[in-house]
């Protein structure tokens, strides 16, 4: 019965991108092999330490690494139904981080130190359009936390335990999740 | 000349169940045509990603959208697609429409609603119009609905109670969360009367389907076991047990074709393959939800009908309605508290099911004279774990949080309170800024122009809405809530919606008649809650059940009565 006033799929616009933040294109990394779905193995491992970084690892609850949270990113951006702009973003976004930490930090995003890593991200978010690619990655890292492990993430339901979250019954069965409900 | 059916229902929801259950049942012919799939309880799951994450039960927004034009502040008009906006403006695209999908929170609308020109006057720069039947034409349709549907809950007595033909619930109430009592005890300490909510939601095992099994995930999402009284659980399946109600799902409405006499005589769809099927009946009964009902009329214009089917005065699609008002909510923190209390709150799966109509009918604060205000429902926060930890993710000034900061963030929120919420229901005004058309560009996959809705709104709304949302503070206060926040907000929910096919005496103002026949068109009937003038201060849903119940025996005396 709520409002379902779903913001997180704004697209990008032209406008939004000139905010000061250099443009790379993600097509500028070499493709590498042990690739995902959608991620090449460069883009992969930005994208693993930067969520890693917004949702990090603590001895007694899971950070992004845990919850398989780059997999499921990779596989949730392989859907041919996701709006287009949003895979787009998410790979601008490696593009503009990877651009940033040459010119600024001079290594790859994933050879910062942490300390470091932080101002780069902030410097990012200070853009509508990195803001904007920020905010995606931590709706799909907190996805990867709290969906149903079918789905790639929260592997033997590690985020609800976290949280204490009883998810409900029944559960999905693989033949009748997203992507696959109806199509039979 | 022989048709293929007595009747043709396009929409399978709350308008379209009981038209077709009753037809079948008295013996006549029907086919649905449903633009959706046919789901069915096994292919429903707690599964928060394809509930309400993605676009399972609703069509893609890249394949079909909405444009919706919202006030830009000064006098003009903001306009953006949902697929731009991200506002999915679908509630439920398969068979049982978006009745599988409700919460079932169930309340009749009440005599003085029928009539609220002559209760209470006209509203400044409104359209109100009293309706062409009265509560009493209406009654004996809500207690069939509590039969046929299946509505569980207890009169209990209170200043705004409707008169009822039958004493009590055929169900019992759904079970109750523990913080019903508290609620009791805080409103009644205030001296408001706290009113268990009736559910469309079987609490016992009855008309062939299986009780709630109480899983805590329950509105938004289709219901596994049967009990939800969705129009598909409820009427379709039985409906089609008659053996003469066929259900065509994955089928598009796209046009009706009219006649030189201006009667529908075929109707033209898109099947799954995408090529267009062709059928004719005697009767057509248009039930696809208000704003896409309006669109299939203005989408079929024809020799007597240039401007689409019925609209030659220009009245289809107007005067839309959705249930105005606002919410608010507050934390119920564990700290503190006895932990007996603290085992209490943290139950699972019962429902709070607690209303308040105290200021159902109020003195205006202003003049003095009495006023329509509405209702008041108190439930906890959806238990959806994605969209609750994506609530943390901003801080009070709207930036991003992340790192551990983020981390502490929502495992306090997870682990440390309930968060109870108030949500206030009051009528939508009815304006001439509210309404529905084709938009000019935007075209759904099918190459069909989308509806473009104007969403205008009465200040009075925001009025009544904020005069109800300080009641629910009060009563949060009272029960000791924290961090309590309230808003209201003349952005509609796009899931409480009617109007837009008003039905009235004078065909001047109204697209159908008393018995939601269109003026202009002898075959054609609407069943949704398109037909609504005004929609009262409650959800629509049992309104409109009720509605095409009584308009289907209507048509059934029309085909000829029952047979066999």
């Amino acid at each position: 019965m709520s409002m379902k006033r779903r913001a997180f799929l704004k697209r990008t616009s032209a406008a939004a991108l000139a905010a000061g933040v250099p443009l790379g294109r993600a097509e500028d990394v070499a493709p590498k092999a042990q690739a995902g779905d959608t991620f090449d193995s460069d883009q992969w491992a930005l994208i693993a330490a930067v969520q890693d970084h917004l949702l990090p690892s603590e001895p007694d609850a899971p950070g992004a690494r845990e919850i398989n949270a780059t997999a499921y990113l990779d596989r949730t951006l392989a859907d041919p139904k996701l709006d287009p702009e949003t895979r787009e973003l998410i790979r601008n976004g490696i593009g503009w981080l990877n651009e940033i930490a040459r010119e600024q930090a001079q290594a790859p995003f994933p050879e910062v130190e942490p300390g470091a890593r932080e101002d780069l991200l902030r410097y990012i978010a200070a853009s509508s359009a990195g803001e904007r690619w920020l905010s995606n990655l931590i709706t799909y890292t907190l996805e990867a936390l709290l969906a149903d492990p079918l789905y790639g993430g929260n592997p033997g339901g590690i985020g609800w335990r976290w949280l204490e979250h009883d998810p409900g019954r029944p559960r999905p069965t693989p033949d009748k999740v997203y992507g696959r409900l109806g199509r039979t | 000349m022989s048709k293929d059916y007595d009747v043709c229902v396009i929409g399978s929801g709350a308008g379209g169940g009981p038209v077709a259950l009753t037809l079948a049942e008295a013996g006549y012919s029907v086919v649905v045509l449903e633009k959706g799939p046919w789901l069915k309880e096994e292919d429903f799951f707690k599964d928060e990603i394809a509930c309400c994450r993605r676009s399972t039960y609703t069509p893609n927004l890249i394949d079909e959208r909405h444009v919706l034009e919202e006030p830009d502040g000064e006098g003009g008009w903001d306009a953006a697609s949902t697929f731009d906006s991200g506002w999915d403006w679908w509630n439920g695209t398969c068979v049982g429409g978006a009745t599988n999908f409700m919460s079932g929170f169930f309340h009749r609308m009440k005599p003085d609603d029928f009539r609220l020109v002559s209760a209470y006057g006209p509203v400044k720069g409104a359209n109100l119009a009293d309706w062409p039947i009265s509560y009493e034409d209406l009654e004996p349709w809500y207690d069939l609905v509590e039969r046929r549907v299946g509505v569980s809950g207890r009169v209990v007595t209170h200043p705004h109670q409707e008169p009822r033909s039958s004493t009590d619930f055929p169900f019992p109430p759904t079970a109750e969360h523990p913080v019903s009592q508290w609620i009791d005890r805080a409103c009644r300490e205030l001296g408001y009367h706290p009113i268990p909510i009736p559910r469309a939601i079987l609490s016992v095992p009855a008309l062939g389907r299986n009780a709630c099994a109480y899983t805590n995930f329950c509105g938004s999402y289709g219901c596994s076991t049967g009990a939800k009284g969705s129009s598909r659980a409820a009427l379709l399946d039985r409906a089609v047990r008659t053996g003469r109600c066929e259900i065509r799902p994955r089928s598009m409405a796209s046009r009706l074709v009219s006649d030189r006499r201006g009667q529908v005589e075929r109707v033209e769809y898109f099947d799954d393959a995408g090529e267009v099927g062709r059928l004719d009946a005697r009767i057509y009964v248009v039930a696809c939800q208000a704003i896409e009902t309006a669109r299939l009329l203005l989408l079929s214009p024809g020799r007597k009908h240039p401007n689409g089917l019925a609209n030659n005065r220009g009245q289809v699609g107007k005067n839309l309605l959705f249930s105005a008002g606002g919410s608010g909510g507050g934390d119920l923190a564990y700290v503190g508290r006895p932990p007996e209390q603290i085992a209490q709150l943290k139950v699972r799966g019962l429902f709070v099911n607690r209303a308040l109509q105290d200021w159902y009918v109020h003195p205006d604060p202003n003049t003095g004279a009495p006023r329509k205000g509405g209702t008041i429902e108190l439930l906890f926060r959806h238990a959806n774990a994605i969209s609750r930890a994506l609530a943390q993710k901003r801080d009070e000034n709207g930036e991003l949080i992340w790192g551990k900061p983020l981390k502490d963030r929502i495992k306090a929120y997870f682990t440390q309170g309930r968060h109870l919420r108030f949500e206030t229901f009051c009528d939508w005004t009815p304006v001439d800024d509210c309404f529905v058309r084709l938009d000019p560009r935007e075209k759904d996959k099918w190459g069909l122009p989308v509806a473009r809705v104007r969403l205008g709104y009465h200040p009075r709304d925001l009025d009544v809405g904020r005069f109800l949302a300080r009641k629910g503070v009060k009563v949060l206060e009272r029960l000791g809530a924290e961090n309590i926040s309230w808003g209201v907000s003349g952005a509609p929910p796009q899931n409480l919606v009617a109007g837009g096919c008003r039905f009235g005496s004078d065909p001047e103002t109204s697209v159908l008649g008393p018995d939601c026949r269109a003026h202009e068109v002898e075959n054609l009937y609407v069943t949704d809650g398109s037909f609504m003038p005004t929609g009262g201060s409650v959800p629509y849903t049992w309104t409109i059940y009720a509605n095409a119940f009584r308009v289907a025996q209507g048509l059934v005396e029309e085909l000829g009565g029952k047979r066999g």
